[in-house]
Order: structure tokens, then C-alpha cells, then sequence
């Protein structure tokens, strides 16, 4: 669904002719060095960043579109970060989440699921999301980006700075997703587990696709290590 | 200095004025980053609706419609022909033009009904005292704290209980990551430029019968001196800009009628360092407790 | 062949307010003034040039500088028998004080810079929005104090008795002296290291500049051109605190905008073209002819029109009419730098 996908910003060009695709029920990681253009991939996805060539979800054109919009057509990020809304309680950051659900009613059934990924979020409900912790916030940014019922999510780094532990539960929960039939993209720096999780891992560089890597290679530690040289 | 009970109600009813204006202009620098000099404007242009309404004889309520009218469709022209198309300009460019706006709203104004300006007495009666176990206190200073009370409660229940409020909330912390979570930018700024106008429209019901005469540069001096209280209060957060623009208005009421004019004059003075010392020392805002979170 | 380029970025200023001052001695006396007020008006907006075009940072607060140039000027000018007529209350060391018209603005000058100076050392670790507001809070301070304040100046009265020594000539050369100094500092390692912080704050500390400094530096200098301008100012005409205050501000700024604020020449083309046009509409307030038509339009319709005109401006072209380049008369060998 991604086609020849190019970012520049000013003279700088970070993404250059990248084309992959993503299917419901598949987690795809994205790999690469710092400067490889794998955030800036997803801010092109989501209308974040000025990007020529095509996204389509379904049948539906995303370039040119407003970030608003296609959030609310189906496509949910959570970003580098997490940025969530501190000074908001957790339940008010997840009510959020609702403006880019394009359905109405049965919201009951929706947190529901969503509690049953990230018990936490459920009870810090009426905690400020600032005061939670680290792996906390991430996993309420996930579940936030879950109550849109998105078809497609994507993820900038989630196990940045997060204890190992903390990071098993957010591969555990995107194992969950994926389940559930949404289609995972995943950029990550931890190529290992990245390439082990997912169905299949792209690895970019330089801001172009160098390889692709199957759940297979999670153990060919030289032929990571090759790739990121490469 | 000898404080009155009369000073102290004014002041209460001065700062109740002082903190709408305040929400006002806080609401649409939440979402837009944009400091709207022209605010006072707004106030101006509803002030002059009501003193024609008086003009050609029409009954109160008649003035007040015609005043939410005007005040209303003067916010959403500005929205569309101003504040939108300067959307992700630097915030000193959007302040330079806000600030040319309301140079044009003034100069309109002036070329429409000159400089002697009008008469807003319709709803005059509010400025007889009522006798309190002893004490005057005019009408206005009391009908102005409920009003501001009544609609600050009400904005409130917004924020925190409509989806759209939250949407504001979220908007006015991190406009970028709220659009990504579908939160539509341009309903937002409508929005709150609307309710805005909403609070622009009362200011200029009470402001005119404090101050029955109407001219081109009629709540100019309450903007730039509410603009002050907005800062030192904190910009960016509802409750800290309300407290900060009642407090610079108490202040003004209550020194404004107890002071000898030979200090009271130099008041503006007074206020401004204030601003910029808050400005040096806590750019935040004096009220602004944000960082202290605790963590669990 | 560098320094032939540079001059010429001195000159096109410089020759356009030559070519203004020639045609003022043209037409009559009465639409001299227009002329006289104009050069005044572009040696206020080279002053806030050399702040706001050199370090991209706003300031609302010039025209305290312009207002406390014209008091110093103005009160050291009045003849010693009329101060007490127009200012009763005049301290005692002032009363008895009087300059000729060089020193007067020399004075006026330096008053400007101190002033300048003071206010820049707390205020100039600003930017943006907050800088903004500060001078914003300096310009109504000032205003405050000289209207009240008449110890040193006739409080809300108007300064008349000033002798009126600001004629065409006097105002050419105040605003050629303003624009020299305006492209010497440009040149010189303190403009270019400014201009390098606005461009690009964290390389410009990469290369050891301190911003701080070199902001107050510029602040400082604009501060003298805007007290020149305001001695120049008040012995053009009886001026008093609400002449140098709001109006004042937004009609410079609005010239600063129009023409460009990064570039000398867009602050003087602003002037210029914002200046002329004022004018024009000013004079056809009282009815004029335009091409055999006649014109008569209500007053007020030059502010308006100006209003406009900056929105406009601000709205399309941020960069002003002159996009913020300096005139060279060469051919563009390199592509244009993108912009990012």
C-alpha cells in the first residue's frame, strides 16, 4: 500500500522511492540506523511530512491529505515518544483516542477490549497520565490509538527507553493486535526482536529499502549485522 | 488610602470583567498561539451595536441580540480572513497582525461614528447603587460576578464534559499530536473562537454600562491592561490566565478608586513592570504549577 | 569587486531617500512637510530595522526610544523664557538648560541608546511571543511616565516653542546619517554574527556567539538611531506622548512589514511607499485630483487603507514587497538557495 513513497524536507531528501505493503493480520518492521528515513516514512503515511508518491489504504488515496483525515480514515500512529496528554486524566486520553473512530456506539464493548490488552489503563483510569510511569504511558498511547478502531497501526519506536520487561508486554500486546486482524507496522531500533516479531522485516538506509529479513533471521546475528552496514 | 466598600466591589466587578476577557483571549491562544490584540475590538464593535440599538429606540433585549450579532459575525471574519490564513506563521507575525487588525477595527470605527462616539444607556439602571446593611454597592459590580461566575461554571462544564471541549483541552497542549488522533483542527479553532466572541459580546454588555459612552477606542485600555494579567497569570493554561486577569482588574478597581490620582495615574506603569519582571522570572506564569507532577 | 556589490546595497537606499528629498524642494511649502515627515518616518524604520531585521526579533518598544529622543531633544531646545509657560513643573536643573540644534540631537541620541541599553540588558534573553509582549509592556511604561511625569517634559501637553530646525535638508540628512550607520553595522563581524542567530540559533552558539549579546548590541544601536529620529521628530512639529505611542508603533511597523524587515532597502522602500500612500489619501481626505477625477474620500480612509495593507502583506508576503533582499545588480550565477 505503500508506493514509491518520497520525503524531502527542503533540500534534505530522507525518504527516496520506498514502495512495501501491509496486510491485515501481519506486523511488518521497519528497521534501519539513525537517519534512515523510518520515522519520516510514517509521518509521510500519517500527513505529517510533505511526501509525493502514493499510501493507499484500500482504495483510498492518503497523500495530499490532511493528518486529521486520515486518522480518521482508518489509520492510527503512536508516535516516537508517546506524547500523551499529561495534565489529562488516562481516561480522558483514551476518550481522545474516539476522535478518529469513525463508528458510534459501543464504546462499552470497545474499552473492554482494549482493558483486556492494558489492565493498567483501566485502573489508573482517573490518575493523571503524567503521573504513570514510562511503560505505563506507552501503553496507554497504544490502547489510545486502539479506541479508533483503526485498520492499520503504527508504531515509532515503542520499547524506547523502556525496561526489558516493560518491553516484552508491548510485544506481547502487539502479538495481541495482530490477532485481532489489524495490520501492525512497526519501526523499532531493536532490530532482534523487531525481525523475530514480525512477519516480515524491511531494513532501510540512507533513506531507501536495502533488504527484506523473515522471522528466520531473528538469529543470523551477522546477517543483521551485515544488513545495517550494507 | 482609605478602601471602601464600594472600592472592593468595584474592584470584584472589574476583575470579574477582566477575567472573561482573559478566558477570552486565552481560549484562542490555546489552539492558535496567537495573541489577538484585536480582542478589545471585538469588545468595541458590540459596545457600538448596543448604543445604536439605544439610538433607534429598541428594547434591551433587542440590543443585546444585536450585539451578540455583530461581535459573532466580526469573530468568525476574522477567523476566516485573518486568523486561518496566518495559521504556522511565527508568533510575532501573527501578534504584528492581530495588532494591524485591530488598528483597522479602531480606524473603521472612527471613520463610522468619529471620535465623540455614542451612547449606550439602555440598561443604566444597573449603575444605582443597592443599599447593603448600610453600604453601597452598584448594581452592576454584583450583576457582573454573577454573570462572569455563570459563565465561567458553564465553559467549564464544556471543557470537561463535551467531547468537543476535550478536543480543545487536548488541542490547546499538543495541537499536532491532537490532529493526528483525528481531532478536527478547523472545528476546534472555530470553536473557540466562537465562544470567544460569545465572552467578547458580555464583556461589552457590562463594559457599556460601567461606561456608558462608546468611543472608537472604547475597551482598548482594558485590552492591553488584561493582556498584561493574561501573561503574568500564564498564557497557555485557562484557569492561571482567569485568576491572572481578575487579579489585574481587583488590583486596577480597588487602586483606581483609592488612590490619590497623583499615584493612581501611574498605575499603567506599576502593571507593566510587573509584566515584564513575570515574563524574566516565571515565563510560565505566576500560576502556572505544571512541572511539579508528581510521579507515582 | 565585493566591495563595489556592498556599496551598492548602501546606495539604492541611500540615493531613494536623496531622490525624496529633491522632489520635496519641487512642490510647495505645504506638501513639504509630507515630504520632511516621511524622511523622519524612514530613519524611525532603519532604527527598528537595524533590531528586528538583523535579529528576527519582534519589539513593540522602539517608539519609547523615538518619544524619549524627542523629550530630551525638545526640552533642551525650548527657549529658556517660554519653559515655564509650557512647563510649569520642570525640574530645577532642566529650567536653565538649553543646547543648539546639533547637540540637542546628539543628546537625544545617546538618551535613546542609555534607555535602550537599560531596557535590553533584562529584556533581551527573550524572543519571540514574550519579547514581543515586554516592549509591548515598555512602550506603555514609557507612555505612562511621560504623560505624567512633568518634571522633565510637558506631561500631556504638546511640546510647542520647539525651534522648528527639522526642514527637508535636515531631515535628508538625519535619515542618511541613520541608514549609514544602519549598513556599517550590518558589516561589520557584530551584524553578520546577529543575522547569523536569526538565521539559525544553534549554529550561530556552535560558532561562539553569544545571542544575548549581540541582540543587546543591535538593541542598543537601534535605540541611538530612534532617539535621533525622535530629536529630529520634535523639532519638525509640536509633538506629545500619545503622537510617539500606539499609532506611531503600528504605522512604522507597518512600514517594516510592508517593504521587508530583513532588508535595509525594504525598510526604506516601506517607508517610502507606505509613507507616500498615507500621504496621498491624507491629502485626498480633503479632497484631490487623480487623473482628472475627482477624489474625496472620508477621513480616517488612510489608516484604513494602511491596515489593510499590512494585513494583506503579512498574510501573502511575509517577507514584505522587497522579499528581504538587498538590490545587487548582477546576475544570479548559483541557483537560489532553496528554502527550508
Amino acid at each position: 500500500m505503500v508506493d514509491s513513497l518520497d520525503v524531502r524536507y527542503g533540500g534534505v531528501h530522507a525518504v527516496r522511492d520506498v514502495s512495501f505493503s501491509v496486510a491485515p493480520g501481519e506486523i511488518v518492521g521497519l528497521i534501519g540506523p539513525n537517519g534512515a528515513g523510518k520515522s519520516s516514512t510514517l509521518h509521510a503515511i500519517m500527513g505529517l511530512a510533505p511526501a509525493t508518491g502514493s499510501v493507499r489504504l484500500g482504495d483510498a488515496e492518503l497523500v495530499g491529505r490532511r493528518p486529521e483525515d486520515i486518522a480518521r480514515s482508518g489509520i492510527a500512529l503512536v508516535p516516537e515518544g508517546r506524547r500523551i496528554f499529561a495534565e489529562l486524566t488516562v481516561a480522558q486520553n483514551l476518550r481522545l483516542g474516539l476522535a478518529g473512530r469513525q463508528a458510534h456506539g459501543g464504546t462499552k464493548e470497545l474499552y473492554d477490549g482494549i482493558h483486556e490488552l492494558f489492565p493498567i489503563v483501566h485502573e489508573f483510569r482517573n490518575r493523571q497520565a503524567g503521573a504513570l510511569s514510562g511503560g505505563q504511558q506507552q501503553q496507554l498511547a497504544i490502547a489510545r490509538a486502539l479506541v479508533s478502531e483503526p485498520e492499520v497501526l503504527l508504531l515509532d519506536e515503542p520499547s524506547l527507553g523502556l525496561a526489558p520487561s516493560v518491553v516484552d508486554v508491548v510485544f506481547g500486546a502487539l502479538a495481541a493486535i495482530k490477532e485481532r486482524g489489524l495490520a501492525v507496522l512497526l519501526v523499532e531500533q531493536r532490530a532482534q526482536r523487531t525481525v523475530a516479531a514480525a512477519d516480515r522485516t524491511h531494513v532501510l538506509g540512507g533513506g531507501e529499502l536495502r533488504l527484506t529479513l523473515g522471522p528466520d533471521d531473528a538469529a543470523d546475528t551477522e546477517k543483521l549485522v551485515g544488513a545495517y552496514l550494507s | 488610602m482609605t478602601v471602601t466598600w464600594q472600592n472592593l466591589a468595584d474592584g470584584v466587578g472589574l476583575g470579574a470583567i477582566y477575567a472573561l476577557m482573559a478566558v477570552g483571549i486565552g481560549l484562542v491562544f490555546g489552539v492558535l498561539r496567537l495573541v489577538n490584540f484585536a480582542y478589545g475590538q471585538l469588545v468595541m464593535a458590540g459596545a457600538f451595536a448596543l448604543a445604536l440599538a439605544a439610538e433607534w429606540g429598541w428594547p434591551v433585549w433587542a440590543g443585546i441580540v444585536l450585539c451578540f450579532a455583530v461581535v459573532l459575525a466580526l469573530s468568525v471574519a476574522m477567523d476566516y480572513l485573518v486568523f486561518r490564513p496566518l495559521r504556522g506563521h511565527s508568533p510575532a507575525v501573527m501578534l504584528v497582525a492581530t495588532f494591524a487588525v485591530a488598528f483597522l477595527l479602531q480606524n473603521i470605527a472612527l471613520l463610522w461614528f468619529g471620535s465623540l462616539g455614542k451612547i449606550a444607556s439602555s440598561l443604566s439602571t444597573l449603575n444605582r447603587p443597592w443599599v447593603i446593611s448600610g453600604v453601597e454597592i452598584r448594581k452592576i459590580a454584583i450583576v457582573a460576578v454573577i454573570v462572569a461566575a455563570v459563565c465561567l461554571f458553564a465553559l467549564n462544564q464544556l471543557l470537561e464534559r463535551t467531547e468537543i471541549g476535550l478536543h480543545m483541552r487536548a488541542a490547546s497542549m499538543d495541537f499536532g499530536t491532537s490532529r493526528m488522533l483525528g481531532v478536527r483542527a478547523n472545528r476546534v479553532i472555530s470553536f473557540a473562537v466562537i465562544i470567544s466572541g460569545v465572552l467578547a459580546a458580555v464583556v461589552a454588555v457590562m463594559l457599556t454600562v460601567q461606561s456608558p459612552l462608546v468611543t472608537p477606542d472604547f475597551a482598548l485600555t482594558d485590552t492591553i491592561v488584561v493582556l498584561a494579567g493574561v501573561v503574568v497569570g500564564g498564557l497557555n493554561r485557562p484557569i492561571p490566565a482567569t485568576l491572572g486577569g481578575f487579579l489585574i482588574g481587583f488590583a486596577t478597581g480597588v487602586l483606581g478608586g483609592a488612590l490619590p490620582t497623583t499615584q493612581s495615574q501611574y498605575l499603567p506603569t506599576f502593571v507593566f513592570v510587573a509584566v515584564i519582571v513575570v515574563l524574566l522570572v516565571r515565563p510560565r506564569g505566576l500560576f502556572d504549577f505544571s512541572r511539579t507532577v508528581e510521579r507515582v | 569587486m565585493r566591495r563595489v556589490y556592498a556599496l551598492q546595497e548602501l546606495a539604492a537606499p541611500a540615493l531613494l531617500v536623496i531622490v525624496a528629498a529633491l522632489l520635496g524642494t519641487l512642490v510647495s511649502v505645504s506638501t513639504q512637510t509630507y515630504f520632511t515627515d516621511t524622511l523622519v518616518k524612514v530613519a524611525i524604520v532603519v532604527a527598528l530595522y537595524v533590531f528586528i531585521g538583523n535579529s528576527g526579533v519582534l519589539s513593540f518598544g522602539h517608539i519609547s526610544f523615538v518619544a524619549l529622543g524627542a523629550w530630551t531633544a525638545g526640552v533642551l531646545s525650548v527657549p529658556a523664557s517660554e519653559k515655564p509657560a509650557i512647563m510649569p513643573n520642570l525640574a530645577h536643573f532642566l529650567l536653565h538648560r538649553n543646547v543648539g540644534n546639533v547637540a540637542s540631537l546628539v543628546l537625544a541620541a545617546i538618551v535613546g541608546g542609555i534607555a535602550a541599553f537599560v531596557v535590553g540588558v533584562p529584556l533581551m534573553r527573550l524572543s519571540g511571543l514574550a519579547a514581543g509582549i515586554a516592549t509591548f509592556a515598555v512602550l506603555q511604561i514609557t507612555n505612562n511616565i511621560l504623560q505624567y511625569e512633568e518634571k522633565i517634559g510637558p506631561g500631556l501637553n504638546a511640546f510647542s516653542s520647539v525651534p522648528e530646525t527639522t526642514g527637508l535638508r535636515q531631515a535628508a540628512l538625519g535619515a542618511l546619517v541613520c541608514i549609514v550607520i544602519a549598513f556599517a553595522y550590518a558589516r561589520t563581524r557584530y551584524g553578520r554574527l546577529l543575522r547569523a542567530t536569526r538565521e539559525d540559533d544553534a549554529a550561530a552558539r556552535a560558532v561562539g556567539a553569544s545571542v544575548y549579546r549581540q541582540r543587546l548590541i543591535a538593541f542598543t544601536l537601534s535605540g541611538v538611531l530612534a532617539g535621533l529620529a525622535g530629536g529630529l521628530y520634535v523639532h519638525l512639529l509640536p509633538v506629545q506622548a500619545n503622537s510617539l505611542y500606539l499609532d506611531l508603533t503600528f504605522l512604522t511597523l507597518a512600514m517594516l512589514v510592508v517593504g521587508g524587515s530583513s532588508s535595509l532597502l525594504g525598510a526604506v522602500v516601506g517607508a517610502l511607499a507606505v509613507s507616500a500612500l498615507d500621504s496621498w489619501l491624507s491629502v485626498a481626505e480633503n479632497g484631490t485630483s487623480l487623473f482628472g477625477w475627482h477624489v474625496d474620500l472620508p477621513s480616517g480612509t488612510s489608516e484604513i487603507v494602511v491596515g489593510v495593507l499590512m494585513a494583506v502583506v503579512l498574510i501573502l508576503r511575509p517577507s514584505g514587497l522587497t522579499g528581504g533582499r538587498e538590490l545587487r545588480l548582477r546576475l544570479r550565477l548559483r541557483p537560489r538557495p532553496r528554502p527550508t
